[in-house]
């Protein structure tokens, strides 16, 4: 298999963030339904923060509300201490957000999809465009699908081209939500790799939402872990090793007991 | 009273969507391709669907008119009375329900689903306002076909009533007859007031659509829920508007 | 995004609507619209009837504006009129309310005027002329249906001598027709002659009368049938000249009555001139429809011309120099 091979990652911007993220009490209610519960954390510049937890506990909303698609309830969220709501903010901070199922533009090609985000801000001739598309694609490995429709793609690809198409904003910011889900280990060892050395070259702070242990465990500096809507823990990796919180506990490492109540049903 | 507070909520949205679509009026000339693409599928692609009904439309016209009127002898009017009517009337309208079946559904299943698969989020991360790239392209472009369009039905709905006039057993009138009768009662003004209407339902449709497709909510299977409302709601509008335009334009 | 090939389709698609346009609106409105192009006369009237907004303005039948704005104004009607700026309009033209076509389109009509007059300028106000008023001239023709039996009555109680007043007469004709009863007996058959032949409807008379295909021809203005009431007065006044005569015994028709059998021949005719009149005011034959029918406004104009000439040629021979006279200042 011709693996990618993120070798070289040129220092595109340099120009890392100054204070970093700060989630300060937030809250987000839909309806009656309270997703976040006064969540508060920061996030240093250039470190990579894994956020964790099981599926609804409101790890996707949280990354909605630093990027800016949702506004608080309560609490507030600052970038580089701009409030990501404003529209200003994006001017000032690079952000991208890698989502889970890509986002690909459906009706656009690959190389526009990247060529997108340059071509309408004005950034640079068609040439350079085209240099910078193609050294994102390049950092991906996957500049032969660039003439592709996102509907030809593998879930895998579609992955590398959604993280291709942050890196061609040289965002500041990087938020990946599930960047490994739905990925063989092979490929979602790749995406770790990649999360790891875009940190290290460019110094992005990246933000990566997951519930993947492994991935938490070989990138990330710190790891939070959001369950119900609540921050209930935030250390260094090391500590989901062995975690004191049985709730923690019982999300990295399942046990399933078959005489378990919730299996009940399915005997019957 | 949760079915008159959407509808106001839908009111109040379509027209923020308008005004942040206005404000980016200025972006239309970088954005020459986009309208000329979204030109491409309201104007060159609606045509030929637009042509078959307006012909029908006007053929069906003249023979319940040259039915009606065979009684007084009056056969001679068919051609006012198709003239004015597809005009002022039947052709606006026409294309106007032809571009919200045919245009305003496929706008509102786009953005519908670009918004349920989060690339609506994608571009806002990316800095670019939806309402830029996606919502004034097609205002500008409909605004640019309406026009067109509307002539196109007007004359092929008037061709289609002289084609009948002139082999319907007990109408017999001639084209030339038929039309020294549209052009003796129709008069240029009827026809512009005809686009005004126009522009208004196509401007209507597309904003109404656009705004549907992008408040839709949830899974793909609200797609096809939103594309529904769509239509249905560009209908009721092209109708309640048009008894205002009329008044306005009377 | 978008390949050339639909560019070029969009531009040849608008291109062409645009084309559409401009064709239909050269075609619709003569090249004028928006831009208010020409100059405004003023033409008062004391009624504009049902003229509108936007009615043609014609100049000998070709359309030089229409009707931008209709007023009340000085306690008159005012209409507004936009005349094409390549048209001049002489200051002595004169502007009338016409009708075209039977639902009623109005439209100002402007005789050419003199050429030698200067023409109107920008908001000048043109004469008008009374527009004739179709009730009036109606009423006029009911009037003139009245007179005209009227008189028919009292010439046909003068004829058949019943009263005492009439011995007189007949017995002068008696003697004036006993000595030229040869000449008579031609007349009176020759006379008979020419009536049954109108009854019948031979001969232009004839068919004027009793024709009603005829009718499509006559294409008759409102002045011709105020003509035709002025000159039906004449002819009252000529029928009650023939009574008198008549009684008095003086000329061919008093001699006439002295004959018995030219009495009953004189019956025949006066019957039919009767008939004839009975026709009109029921509305039958052209003459009938013409005075009974609204809508027969067509030329009358040649037709009566034609029955001018036809009765001129009718005076000439003697015989029937009677029905010559009734007939001719009929009409």
């Amino acid at each position: 298999m011709d693996l990618p091979q993120p070798s070289h990652i040129p220092h595109v911007t340099g120009d890392a963030l100054t204070t970093g993220v700060a989630i300060e009490g937030l809250s987000k209610s839909f309806g009656s339904l309270r997703v976040l519960k006064d969540v508060s954390f920061t996030v240093k510049p250039g470190e990579i923060f894994v956020l964790m937890g099981p599926s609804g506990s409101g790890k996707s909303v949280l990354l909605r509300h630093i990027i800016g698609l949702e506004a608080p309830t309560e609490g507030r969220v600052l970038v580089d201490g701009h409030d990501p709501m404003v529209e200003d903010t994006r001017g000032h901070v690079r952000m991208a957000l890698v989502f889970q199922d890509g986002a690909l533009f459906n009706s656009l090609s690959v190389y526009d999809n990247l060529a997108l985000y340059p071509r309408e801000h004005r950034l640079g001739s068609e040439a350079e465009i085209r240099e910078r598309v193609m050294h994102a694609l390049q950092i991906l490995s996957v500049e032969k699908a660039a003439s592709k429709l996102p509907s030809d793609l593998s879930g895998g690809m579609k992955k590398r081209v959604s993280i291709a198409r942050a890196l061609v904003i040289q965002p500041q910011l990087l938020l990946y939500d599930e960047p490994t889900s739905e990925l063989d280990p092979v490929m979602a060892a790749t995406i770790d790799e990649i999360i790891a050395t875009l940190k290290d070259e460019i110094r992005v702070t990246s933000i990566v939402v997951s519930h993947d242990r492994d991935l938490a465990l070989s990138i990330a500096d710190r790891v939070g872990f959001l369950m119900d809507g609540r921050l209930i823990h935030i250390g260094p990796p090391s500590g989901l090793k062995a975690p004191e919180d049985p709730r923690i506990a019982d999300f990295l490492n399942p046990k399933i007991d078959i005489r378990n109540p919730r299996f009940k049903s399915l005997e019957a | 009273m949760k079915q008159l507070r959407s509808i106001l909520e839908g009111i109040g949205s379509a027209i923020f969507l308008m005004l942040r679509s206005a404000s980016f009026v200025g972006t239309i000339p970088s954005q020459f391709a986009r309208v000329i693409e979204q030109c491409y599928l309201i104007g060159y692609t609606t045509l030929p669907i637009v042509a078959i009904l307006c012909f029908f439309v006007g053929s069906v016209l003249a023979l319940q008119a040259g039915y009606s009127m065979q009684d007084f002898q009056a056969q001679q009017f068919i051609g006012s009375l198709v003239g004015l009517s597809m005009a002022r009337e039947l052709g606006p309208m026409m294309v106007s329900i032809l571009l919200a079946g045919r245009v305003g559904s496929a706008v509102t299943a786009e953005l519908a689903s670009m918004k349920v698969y989060q690339e609506v989020d994608a571009l806002v991360t990316m800095n670019i306002s939806p309402e830029r790239i996606l919502v004034l392209p097609r205002l500008v472009a409909v605004l640019v076909m309406m026009p067109v369009l509307t002539i196109i039905a007007n004359l092929v709905g008037w061709y289609g009533g002289a084609v009948v006039c002139r082999y319907t057993g007990f109408i017999a009138i001639g084209p030339e007859s038929y039309f020294a009768a549209v052009r003796h009662v129709v008069k240029f003004k009827d026809v512009f007031d005809g686009m005004v209407k126009a522009e208004v339902f196509g401007f209507a449709v597309v904003l109404v659509c656009c705004n549907i497709g992008l408040n839709t909510r949830g899974g793909p299977r609200e797609i096809g829920a939103s594309v529904t409302r769509a239509v249905v709601a560009s209908l009721i509008l092209i109708l309640v508007l048009d008894y205002f335009v009329t008044k306005v334009l009377i | 995004m978008n390949n050339p090939q639909q560019t070029a389709r969009v531009g040849l698609f608008f291109l062409l609507g645009m084309a559409l346009v401009w064709v239909t609106y050269e075609s619709l409105s003569g090249g004028r619209l928006f831009k208010k192009e020409g100059y405004t006369i003023v033409a008062g009237f004391e009624n504009l009837e049902d003229l509108k907004v936007a009615d043609d303005v014609k100049m000998a039948g070709v359309s030089i504006g229409s009707v931008e704005k209709t007023r009340l104004s000085k306690g008159r009607a005012e209409a507004i009129l936009r005349i094409n700026p390549s048209v001049k309009i002489p200051s002595d033209a004169t502007a009338t309310i016409g009708m075209a076509g039977l639902i009623g389109t109005n439209y100002i009509g402007i005789d050419l005027g003199s050429p030698g007059a200067a023409p109107l300028a920008d908001g000048a106000e043109i004469r008008t002329k009374v527009t004739p008023d179709i009730n009036k001239i109606m009423t006029q023709l009911g009037d003139l249906g009245q007179k005209l039996e009227g008189a028919l009555g009292s010439f046909s109680t003068a004829v058949n001598g019943s009263g005492q007043a009439g011995g007189g007469l007949f017995q002068k004709l008696d003697r004036l027709i006993t000595e030229n009863s040869a000449k008579i007996d031609a007349t009176m058959s020759n006379l008979q002659e020419i009536t049954t032949k109108l009854n019948q409807g031979e001969g232009t008379l004839g068919r004027l009368i009793n024709d009603p295909k005829l009718h499509d021809d006559l294409v008759a203005t409102v002045g011709e049938l105020k003509t035709a009431a002025g000159q039906a007065k004449t002819f009252i006044a000529d029928a009650q000249g023939i009574v008198s005569q008549v009684k008095s015994g003086q000329g061919t028709l008093g001699v006439l009555l002295y004959d018995e059998q030219a009495a009953s021949n004189l019956k025949g005719t006066v019957k039919n001139l009767k008939d004839l009149s009975d026709k009109v005011a029921r509305g039958e034959g052209s003459l009938g429809r013409l005075i009974n029918d609204d809508s027969l406004f067509l030329s009358a104009q040649t037709t009566l011309k034609k029955a001018d000439r036809a009765l001129d040629g009718m005076n000439d021979s003697g015989p029937i120099t009677a029905v010559g006279i009734v007939a001719n200042s009929l009409f």
